[in-house]
């Protein structure tokens, strides 16, 4: 009887062995993360390299704090990570994940922290700003398909489907159809608002016909915004903003925001990538027509006019912009994108003075990433550079910033939102 | 030579073969080439004619088509032997024979036996052709021309793997499939024939790895004449390099090169197949050749066609999460490919003097932009050439000394139209939209010509037994010069960025010392490099109308070194080591970018790679086994990467370590019929030095879309008098496995935790994980009556399984297909 009970001790022991090895094999870091309602989302771009825009998505149950990763078990990976636009609990992406498509796709975040993919539009993909948008309520949205550059798309937010058209061919031909040079013309391709139950849409005058149509080939020097009055979804007025050229831009960072007065600041770029003529301009709260008593231009901050506004925060009669501290230039060796010059300062809006923010170094392009957002009551703001190893959000008190968390594994932070799951 | 006469006529009067690409594509031309085929085989001259007496004669070839000489020869019938040597020209013949069936067995030391039934007819003279394996086929090494076989196998150092198309080339099989059972080989094809295709070579790959014809840079060919278009008849067999290439191949890799050996012309050969296969697929091939027996003159002509729909079915995405398998619809191509060689050989002034007329066309559908992400309907990418080429090859001083010159000089021209003016969608169906041009963001109506220059020279001299020299000097010119009426302009002008000729040029000399020691038994070669490339253009970036006529020069230049060893164990096994420090210069398009969203950068500088390599190498009779470590540091990969937005550049930018390791082992003859073989490779390639702190975490990281293990199962046989008395069965099946890769860098605690990571899932989302992926293909190819007709029929991927690229692109699913070869 003693070769069985050795042989069921044996056996036992074996048991115990191979489950502790086998539990001391899983990996402890890829458990999800604990479940909540609410959640903290980050997104950060992985490789520059690579103009798919690769990277992750993650959530976490508080605002993290410290050195932190943003690839986890339950992240989701893909690409066109360079921002995101949001609308109350939703976080929208204008690529997909899946292909860089152009799209409105929405990101869906679970109980588990398990970041997936919840549901997209796929508009006209060839040409840039196809799928911008604008959301006026969970039923109701706007957005640009290139498949009807003359029209605005109608959408419902909560299902993604498209609800029809507005044509807005009218709009547009009040100028420049004798014009040859005009080789491309579009509404909404750039730039979409709602206001007191108006949709401001930028009109595109553009002299190519190309790729980049659309995008710093303006054909006229003042840049028109026309009025569209969302009930009736009748055009009722263009206004202008004189002077400048390319409003806003393709990416998710819509270049405009609302201050808490209700007053709308819209940002143009100005005649070229490299900027010169970059101005931000004013639609008050109760107007559909540009301010042109007021206006924010590039040399208020630097005589020299060498460079251009990227996005705009605004709040309680301040404005917060990151601006470029050097000339800025192109080509291999340029410095928009990749050197650290851009740095942020808060602007007093009846002063046009600039203050600079300290406690965050100057950094890179924030690009289609929002530099400055709005959580629990803080303002945070982006700190990415690329030579030092900062990487992360810091909280703005004053006009001093302090970092919050760094992420040292996933790639440049382009996004911070908090979401509250139903 | 009746034959080949007839092959020649249809050849020069038949207009399919010259054919330009002008309209779209037509499945019917393939018709015109099956009319050849039958043509070859059916006609007068497909048997041997009469003469007096009872005779048997015949020539023995290797796979290179050299004349194989003391080849023992025996002639059995029943109680009955003779037997026979072949000459110097390989040439054999028994005399006063009897009517009748004999037993015909060839014996030599360096190449397997040969054996086939042989009918001696009354009133006929019958001739044969035969061609000898050399004992190992799937691993073999560098050839160096002008030596026996013998001599050649003894001398190889610089690894090769050697793809013998001749196995297989009556299968209905690709070149690539071919390349992907070769260990430390991958090949990344984005849909169905005739797509794009590149070679990774443990890890190298786009344009790290360079490609030629008979040992010349492959430029001047295009697309016209790739791995992808390529039918296997048309090659003697494609020698894939790894780590150090040999001086004769003068090029700029970085630690890989292709080189497909087309048939060579020895006596009388002519070959041709026809395919049909799923997805409207029709490839055609003909080829025939002469020499007179005294070989001072030759003649030749080979042409190919290949055709398909591709019009496979793939899961594509239609929008709002919803997804369908839709077939495919606008994913066709069309390529034909004709050349005509003539030459005199043997004389005092010259070995060899070839001219050669080449002409090519291609039309392919663009179903999709790089990923597959929506659809195009209309979009045609077209290309054509006609290319002369010379080469002229003399050696001297009683064969110590050996020249070889090839020269080119051709234009190729490339098309791009997108006119469409609307958008497809995944079904089909088309909607005009006002105001737009073509369907891409890029409308396009181009005529680009590059105009190629290719001069390359081979000297070698052979000191004496230990000692041997080289040198290699390869010059190349581009112009590239176009129009394109819908494409951009620079700057505040209205001239058209493409009307500005581009130029590029580089030389790459390389030079080297084999020294042969103990009996020949070790083997070294040390060969150094030196690279120069210039580049002139004007800055479509900058340029803003005045400085339109301000040429920027650009150039640069650099060395390379490299030293390979093999040292000969025993008579069956034998070592080898190779290190190389290898540079990669930048290209024109990398230099001057393509004035749409490439912009330029003339600040690049070439890529360069420290590569080791370490073999162990065993082949008996019923074995062969070889395996294979390899080492390399790159630094300074030229990756293209988004500057001021929408714009892009290629800057010098990563570096990547790698190690990995490689075997591949065959059992011949098991249980007398069965071949079986297998190969893996493993490779760990991962990301180094990066220094930016918000990418310094991607250290140690895989290389992405790049697999990690791959392997390959094989099982052959071959089974004579299956049917009748002398037909001969080869069924065969193959398994290809691929490994889970990823399409973006993820930290390496994320990898699966099995061994090497070779279970388990990484532990990410799987939109960047391309899953594992299994391929079997089966099918066999039959020879009925000891004919000169084969018949191949086979099925890939009979379990329907997904398999992508290494973007994720969807590739076929299961297809039928079906061959007939015919062979002189």
């Amino acid at each position: 009887m003693k070769y069985p009970t050795i042989f069921l001790r044996t056996a036992l022991l074996f048991c115990v062995a191979a489950v502790t090895i086998l539990s001391a094999c899983s990996d402890d870091d890829k458990e999800p993360i604990a479940t909540g309602s609410t959640k903290y989302v980050l997104v950060t771009m992985s490789d520059r390299a690579n103009s798919n825009k690769p990277g992750y998505i993650s959530a976490f149950n508080e605002i993290p704090s410290g050195n932190i990763s943003n690839i986890t078990a339950t992240s989701l990976g893909g690409f066109g990570m360079g921002g995101w636009r949001t609308y109350e609990n939703w976080i929208f992406k204008m690529f997909d994940v899946d292909a860089y498509s152009k799209a409105i796709e929405r990101i869906a975040v679970s109980e588990t922290g398990v970041v997936t993919v919840d549901n997209s539009i796929l508009p006209d993909q060839s040409t840039f700003g196809s799928g911008n948008f604008v959301i006026v309520n969970e039923t109701q949205g706007f957005y640009w398909d290139a498949a009807s550059p003359l029209a605005i798309q109608k959408f419902n937010p909560t299902t993604l489907q498209n609800t029809g058209s507005i044509n807005l061919a009218s709009a547009v031909n009040e100028r420049g159809t004798d014009e040859e040079a005009i080789l491309f013309r579009a509404i909404g391709q750039k730039f979409l608002a709602v206001k007191n139950g108006k949709l401001f849409t930028n009109i595109t005058y553009a002299k190519t016909n190309g790729g980049q149509k659309g995008f710093f080939d303006d054909f006229y020097e003042d840049v028109y915004i026309a009025v569209i009055d969302i009930a009736t979804e009748t055009y009722e007025s263009t206004t202008v903003i004189e002077d400048t050229g390319s409003i806003a831009y393709i990416n998710e960072n819509e270049m405009y925001d609302f201050d808490t007065n209700g007053d709308l600041y819209v940002v143009c770029q100005g005649r070229s990538a490299l900027g010169t003529k970059s101005k931000i301009a004013r639609i008050r709260a109760n107007s559909t027509a540009v301010d042109q008593g007021w206006e924010l231009n590039f040399t208020d901050y630097n005589e020299t006019d060498k460079g251009k506004f990227v996005g705009v925060f605004a709040k309680d009669g301040k404005l917060i912009l990151v601006v470029n501290t050097e000339e800025l230039t192109g080509g291999a060796a340029g410095n928009i994108n990749t050197a650290d010059i851009w740095k942020f300062y808060s602007v007093d809006v009846a002063t046009k003075v600039f203050t600079e923010i300290t406690g965050i170094p100057a950094g890179t392009n924030p690009g289609a990433a929002k530099a400055v957002v709005e959580i629990d009551g803080k303002i945070l703001l982006r700190g990415s550079t690329n030579t030092e190893a900062t990487n992360g959000y810091y909280e703005l008190n004053g006009t001093v910033a302090t970092q919050l968390f760094n992420v040292t594994a996933g790639g440049s932070v382009s996004g911070f939102y908090k979401i509250t799951l139903p | 030579m009746e034959i080949i006469l007839r092959v020649l006529a249809q050849n020069n009067t038949c207009p399919v073969l010259l054919h330009s690409c002008k309209s779209r594509l037509h499945p019917g031309r393939y018709l015109s080439f099956l009319t050849i085929i039958i043509g070859i085989s059916l006609g007068p001259g497909a048997q041997a004619q009469p003469a007096n007496g009872l005779a048997l004669s015949g020539v023995v070839y290797d796979l290179q088509n050299n004349p194989v000489s003391d080849v023992t020869i025996i002639l059995t019938s029943g109680s009955g032997k003779k037997s026979a040597q072949t000459n110097l020209r390989g040439e054999f013949s028994f005399s006063s024979l009897a009517a009748g069936s004999y037993e015909l067995l060839t014996s030599h030391i360096n190449y397997q036996s040969h054996a086939q039934v042989v009918e001696i007819t009354s009133g006929k003279a019958t001739e044969l052709t035969i061609r000898l394996t050399e004992t190992v086929q799937q691993l073999d090494d560098i050839v160096i021309t002008g030596k026996t076989q013998t001599q050649e196998v003894k001398e190889q150092m610089i690894r090769a793997v050697v793809v013998d198309t001749k196995v297989a080339e009556v299968q209905p099989a690709t070149l690539t499939e071919l390349m992907n059972r070769t260990a430390g080989v991958r090949i990344r094809q984005s849909g169905g024939l005739g797509s794009s295709s590149e070679v990774s070579i443990n890890g190298f790959q786009g344009r790290a790895v360079r490609y030629f014809k008979d040992g010349i840079p492959l430029d001047y060919l295009g697309d016209g004449y790739s791995i992808a278009t390529v039918p296997l008849n048309a090659l003697e067999r494609v020698e894939i390099y790894k780590g150090v290439l040999p001086v004769s191949l003068g090029a700029d890799a970085l630690g890989g090169a292709v080189n497909m050996v087309s048939k060579k012309t020895t006596g009388v050969a002519a070959d041709a197949s026809y395919e049909i296969a799923s997805f409207n697929t029709h490839r055609l091939s003909a080829r025939g050749s002469y020499a007179p027996k005294n070989d001072r003159w030759f003649v030749g002509a080979e042409a190919f066609y290949n055709y398909s729909d591709n019009d496979y079915i793939a899961n594509v995405r239609l929008g709002n999460n919803v997804s369908k398998d839709l077939r495919m619809f606008h994913n066709g191509f069309e390529s034909y490919y004709a050349e005509a060689f003539a030459g005199i050989q043997n004389r005092a002034w010259a070995d060899e003097l070839r001219i050669s007329l080449a002409a090519y066309a291609i039309e392919r559908e663009q179903q999709h932009p790089a990923m597959m992400t929506f659809p195009y309907g209309k979009i045609m990418g077209k290309q054509r050439s006609v290319i002369p080429t010379l080469r002229y090859k003399k050696s001297a001083f009683n064969k110590k000394l050996h020249f070889d010159q090839f020269l080119v000089l051709n234009t190729i021209v490339r098309n791009r139209i997108d006119t469409a003016g609307g958008s497809y969608d995944w079904y089909g169906n088309f909607t005009r939209v006002s105001g737009r041009v073509g369907e891409s963001s890029q409308p396009a109506n181009s005529t680009v010509n590059f105009h190629h220059f290719i001069s390359r020279s081979n000297i070698r001299y052979h000191v004496n037994d230990n000692n041997e020299l080289e040198l290699n000097v390869v010059h190349m010119q581009v112009k590239r010069v176009g129009s394109d009426p819908l494409g951009p302009r620079f700057l505040n002008t209205t001239i058209d960025v493409l009307s500005v000729p581009a130029y590029y040029e580089k030389q790459v000399v390389s030079a080297g010392w084999t020294l042969r020691l103990f009996s020949e038994r070790l083997t070294n070669n040390i060969i150094g490099k030196y690279y120069r490339f210039g580049s002139r253009g004007t800055d479509a970036w900058d340029a803003a109308g005045a400085n339109l006529e301000d040429e920027i020069v650009h150039t640069g230049n650099s060395f390379g070194i490299g030293d390979a060893i093999k040292f000969q164990l025993n008579d069956v096994s034998s070592v080898r080591v190779s290190v190389e420090y290898a540079n990669r210069l930048p290209e024109q398009d990398e230099l001057f970018g393509n004035g749409i969203w490439v912009v330029p950068n003339f600040k690049l500088k070439p890529e360069t790679s420290l590569n080791v390599n370490a073999g162990y190498r065993l082949a008996k009779e019923n074995i062969t086994l070889e395996t294979n470590g390899f080492y390399r540091k790159t630094k300074k990969l030229i990756l293209l990467i988004p500057t001021q937005p929408p714009f892009a550049h290629y800057v010098n930018l990563d570096n990547v370590n790698g190690y990995g390791l490689e075997t591949d082992v065959m059992l011949h003859n098991l249980f007398r019929f069965f071949t079986l073989s297998g190969n893996f490779t493993w490779q760990s390639l991962r990301m180094a030095d990066i220094d930016r702190p918000q990418e310094k975490w991607k250290n140690e990281t895989r290389l992405r879309n790049t697999p990690y293990f791959f392997a390959n199962l094989g099982l052959s046989a071959n089974f004579p008098k299956v049917f009748f008395q002398h037909d001969q069965l080869k069924p065969y099946i193959h398994y290809n496995f691929v490994r889970e890769f990823y399409m973006d860098n993820i930290p390496r605690e994320m990898e699966p935790d099995g061994f090497l990571g070779l279970f388990g899932t990484a532990g990410i989302n799987k939109l960047n994980l391309v899953p594992n992926q299994h391929l079997i293909s089966a099918g066999f190819t039959y020879q009925p009556l000891g004919s000169h007709y084969t018949f191949g029929f086979e099925i890939k991927n009979i379990t329907d399984s997904d398999l992508y690229d290494y973007y994720r692109i969807q590739r076929a699913g299961r297809s039928f297909h079906l061959k007939i070869s015919y062979q002189l």
